[in-house]
């Protein structure tokens, strides 16, 4: 019985080579007390202490620069597609210039992370010109919304799901896969592929059409989970323009209580933002 | 300087530059987690970029009452699951058993072979169960006190205690199976 308790112990004394020591002073002793008659959990206490030390020696392994340029290039997908049209002034508060007064560095560091792409589908690269990455880029683009259109008409969901975030990792979404995954949101069977294509239609919500679409698309979900991403998604564009479509919304008599709440709150969050 | 947690309350009204500085600050973090539960580069990197993702797509979900640490990896948690549940449909098991131990790049650790007791090591954690594994990366790695996996995993304070423990326990007795069979 108080093997047990010396177990709980032994694994908090641990903690002490983390930085964050968890045994009581009370308890120490009481421990060592047991350690000292029980031989058994002196031998494991040795044993797995030991073992822990020695765990602090494997490597720490980093991620590669592409993930940032990956999460840099979503952030500003989320204040407006790279060179695209102006957001809407009340769509977001902050300032992506702001956020990135060197944006040269940056665009040159996706142009070379789509060279690495490039060279890691097995393309031969040579040279370096401006034109060149350009061109690159673009054909990556293509391919990628390619892919990502067949994968959506796939039967599988799974299948669908990779389309969804295929399109999602492209450098910019087109139309055709913007109208795919419209179509995604409102008719595809698997919930999860229309939770998928609403997350990726975020990137696209600069677009006042698929502003509409969405709302739209709010009044015909039956799915509490997709109802619950729709009003989301709608809080984030700032759309005042949502605003209808919410109320309606919330007239619907089958809605659950929760996402009946959270309607009422979106559509005081939208008129907050006015 | 702000908290993790105050930067993540400055999200969760609007402030996208606040997350802007939580994902310099944690990623590598969060990218050591899932390296470690996977073994895998590319895998790891696209999870990491989905929990950045989903913790601004649910930022107004973040209550000021939360420790930022718990809703963090708890989100992570639901990445992994999400992404293990495709992976399961897409691949056949036996397929996934292989490409689980395979690594998109060359294993950063067979820079360790000399090192051989390492080299077991990492193998001991790398056959270990995924919820004995996910233990000790939280306790060991992660910079986590037994309460806070407690909040992560669901579990009492005292019960994370007692798993960590065994999940040690049963770490120790592969590392000593793999030692065997070297000898042999
Ligand atoms: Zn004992």
């Amino acid at each position: 019985m108080m093997c047990g308790w010396a177990k709980e112990q032994i694994a908090a004394s641990w903690m002490y080579t983390s930085g964050s020591g968890e045994l009581e002073p009370g308890d120490q002793a009481k421990l060592r007390h047991h350690l000292a008659e029980c031989a058994e959990c002196a031998e494991e206490m040795a044993q797995l202490t030991g073992m822990w030390e020695r765990l602090a020696d494997l490597p720490a392994p980093e991620p590669g620069l592409g993930l940032q340029l990956r999460w840099e290039a979503t952030l500003e997908s989320l204040g407006g597609a790279p060179g695209g049209k102006r957001r809407t002034p009340e769509a977001w508060r902050f300032s992506l210039a702001a956020l990135w007064p060197q944006r040269p560095v940056w665009q040159a560091g996706i142009a070379l992370a789509c060279l690495v792409v490039g060279l890691a589908v097995g393309g031969r690269w040579q040279g370096s010109a401006k034109s060149e990455i350009a061109a690159l880029r673009e054909e990556v683009a293509n391919t990628k919304e390619m892919v990502a259109l067949s994968l959506l008409r796939e039967q599988s969901p799974s299948e669908r799901l990779r389309g969804v975030d295929y399109s999602a990792r492209m450098p910019r979404i087109e139309p055709e896969v913007v109208t795919a995954l419209i179509r995604a949101v409102n008719q595809d069977t698997s919930v999860n592929v229309r939770l998928a294509a609403i997350d990726a239609l975020s990137r696209a919500s600069g677009q006042p059409q698929v502003r509409r679409s969405l709302e739209q698309a709010l009044d015909r979900q039956e799915s509490p989970t997709v109802q619950a991403a729709l009003i989301g998604y709608l809080v984030e564009t700032r759309d005042q323009q949502a605003l209808g479509a919410l109320r309606q919304f919330s007239k619907r008599p089958d809605l659950e209580a929760t996402i009946r709440e959270r309607a009422g709150r979106a559509t005081q969050q939208l008129t907050e933002f006015k | 300087m702000h908290s993790d947690h105050e930067l993540m309350v400055a999200v969760s009204r609007g402030d996208i530059q606040a997350m802007s500085e939580l994902y310099q600050r944690r990623h590598r973090s969060v990218f050591r987690f899932f390296f470690r539960l996977t073994g895998r580069q590319a895998v790891s990197e696209d999870l990491v970029h989905d929990v950045f993702v989903r913790m601004l797509r649910y930022r107004q979900t973040y209550n000021a009452g939360d420790s930022f640490d718990a809703w963090m990896y708890r989100i992570a948690r639901n990445a992994l699951a999400d992404q293990a549940r495709k992976h399961r449909l897409e691949t056949p098991a036996e397929a996934h058993a292989i490409e689980t131990v395979e690594s998109d790049r060359p294993d950063p650790f067979d820079m360790y072979a000399k090192q051989q007791d390492l080299a077991l090591l990492h193998r001991a954690i790398r056959e270990l169960p995924d919820d004995k594994r996910e233990l000790i990366v939280l306790s060991r790695f992660q910079g986590l006190s037994y309460e806070q996996i407690g909040q992560i995993v669901g579990a009492e304070t005292g019960t994370v205690k007692v798993r960590v423990f065994r999940a040690m326990k049963e770490m120790s007795g592969i590392y000593a199976g793999l030692l065997r069979e070297k000898a042999l």
